[in-house]
């Protein structure tokens, strides 16, 4: 009998390290596949500039967006993972580890694990005992390119390639990775002081990327011809609206893997719970959620959109902003809900981005608007109505932070500022260097002409203000 | 410069793999030089290619 019994117990514990394996190369596999569905936003993203891209610059603006996504990865790998794990409690409390109510975050910390030169180093590469690391930096790295490639748009057709590199640099291994830490980790002093809860980053990632945008875009001036002496503005149509509707369309798909990388899986020792999936801040979320509110917000993005625009550019923004408006609630909207509030913001997407047109600013794309306004409005909206629901998971003491309108207003100011002011600085300094604005004596003959050893059409198709031949 | 290990078994015990990194220079000071690379070689690159750049503008 005793025999039987340590035979079964060895056998139970050989069961569960077999379902231990499972669950572990299950994560892994999980986080593995959103990168490259997070790699079809950057198809998505470089289709749909190439298209609002006039034929003779449409080379340029394919270099400029691919040059954006690999050093925003490469400089993410160097220093942008250091920021997101130092920085949550900075400034409010010490930069020292355990300083945060989670002590996953602070100066020592993240030099343990996320640097990759000395003993940090093995979490930074090959390590047979280590699944996550890798997946999880790989999932943060294409969010950080996604940041660059939402504001890439926006600037087209006369920004200098290196200047935007700089920026991009700026925006997805700095800006956007503080905006993550102080609100998209359990240590952050945003969601630990203020319950500020945005599960699919609407602010920190969309708002923090347009307004970013529209500080470059204050610098950098519009394109030669959008505006006329009296300041109204001349509609300068990209070459390809197909390529630009199916970019976005890609968009849309990628962004269901960008989503599901926001949860975090069950069962690892870095999990918050043995069997519950969760939200980056611990509260309980399911990719049965996701499902339900993902479609249904990206269906009443294009109908909101469709009723008073009828064009197909701004129904497949008003889809991208359909799911940026409910990014931050996906976890704690009803289905129906969603659809009233992606209806809503494609309904305002268009009178926005008129608006921003009347003050001079040339945004191409519509990104300030689609991301960025969108975006402050998809956070603040949650505060309306998810005020009182509990902002960190079981393990923190009861009634310790909850989502509040004012703590999601707060989030919403800081989002902006994040993303403007950097935007700003930075693009100034690169003006200041002269390396921003392309002259215009270059953009009237064409980027692609120019610089660009290669033709997008052999046929010869060339823009009708363009000389180039 | 070579890999750090003689033999797999050695890095695997009852309890698995053991936590450490498993690359080319693991445990040395060479990671952190192969970032210093890196990282020189991107700057220089984004030196030289503003100055292609605004060769392409004059």
């Amino acid at each position: 009998m005793e025999d039987q019994i340590l035979a079964l117990t060895a056998e139970l514990a050989a069961v569960k390290s077999a379902a231990q394996v499972t669950n572990t190369m299950f994560a892994e596999a999980y986080y593995y596949l959103t990168i490259p569905l997070m790699v079809l936003i950057h198809a998505g993203f470089l289709l749909y500039e190439m298209g609002q891209t006039r034929v003779k610059n449409v080379l340029s603006s394919g270099i400029k967006n691919l040059l954006a996504f690999a050093f925003t990865i490469v400089t993410f790998y160097l220093f942008g993972w250091w920021f997101y794990w130092a920085l949550p409690t900075f400034p409010v409390t010490s930069l020292a580890a355990g300083a945060g109510y989670m002590e996953i975050s602070g100066l020592a910390y993240a030099s343990a694990i996320a640097l990759p030169w000395g003993d940090s180093a093995q979490y930074m590469g090959p390590n047979m005992a280590d699944h996550a690391s890798g997946v999880f930096w790989g999932a943060f790295a294409l969010f950080a390119a996604t940041t660059a490639s939402i504001a890439s748009g926006a600037l087209i057709e006369r920004i200098q390639t290196v200047g935007w590199v700089i920026c991009a640099i700026v925006l997805g291994s700095f800006a956007w990775v503080v905006a993550a830490a102080w609100g998209w980790h359990a240590d952050g002093w945003l969601v630990t002081q203020f319950g500020f809860h945005d599960f699919g980053a609407a602010g920190l990632v969309h708002a923090v990327a347009g307004f970013f945008a529209l500080g470059i875009l204050v610098n950098l001036g519009p394109r030669v011809g959008k505006f006329n002496a009296d300041g109204t503005a001349n509609k300068i149509s990209g070459h390809n609206l197909p390529l630009t509707i199916t970019g976005l369309m890609l968009i849309i798909v990628g962004f269901f893997g960008f989503l599901m990388a926001c949860i975090i899986l069950p069962g690892e020792g870095w999990s918050w719970y043995a069997d519950q999936g969760t939200t980056i801040y611990g509260t309980p979320m399911t990719l049965s959620a996701l499902a339900f509110n993902v479609a249904l917000a990206a269906s009443g993005g294009i109908i909101g959109a469709w009723v008073f625009t009828k064009d197909p550019f701004w129904m497949m923004s008003g889809c991208l902003a359909g799911i940026i408006s409910v990014a931050s609630g996906l976890d704690v909207y009803f289905g129906s809900h969603v659809i009233i509030i992606s209806l809503v913001a494609g309904m305002i997407l268009k009178p926005c981005a008129d608006w921003l047109e009347s003050l001079g600013i040339d945004d191409a794309v519509g990104a300030v608007t689609v991301h960025g306004t969108i975006g402050l409005f998809g956070v603040v909206v949650l505060g309306v109505f998810g005020s009182g629901i509990p902002g960190l998971g079981a393990f923190a003491p009861e009634g310790t932070v909850a989502i509040s309108l004012y703590g999601q207003i707060v989030g919403a100011v800081v989002m902006f500022l994040l993303g403007f002011v950097p935007g700003y600085v930075v693009s100034w300094l690169v003006h200041k260097a002269g390396m921003l604005r392309i002259p215009e004596s270059v953009q009237i003959k064409g980027l692609d002409a120019v610089k660009v050893p290669a033709q997008a059409y052999p046929e010869s198709m060339v823009s009708d203000d363009s000389d180039s031949k | 410069m070579g890999y750090f290990a003689e033999s797999f078994a050695e890095l695997y015990n009852a309890d698995g793999w053991i936590d450490m990194g498993m690359y080319i220079g693991a445990g040395s000071s060479m990671p952190g030089w192969y970032t210093v690379i890196a990282s020189v070689m991107l700057v220089a690159i984004l030196v030289k290619g503003n100055n292609d750049e605004q060769d392409h503008y004059k």
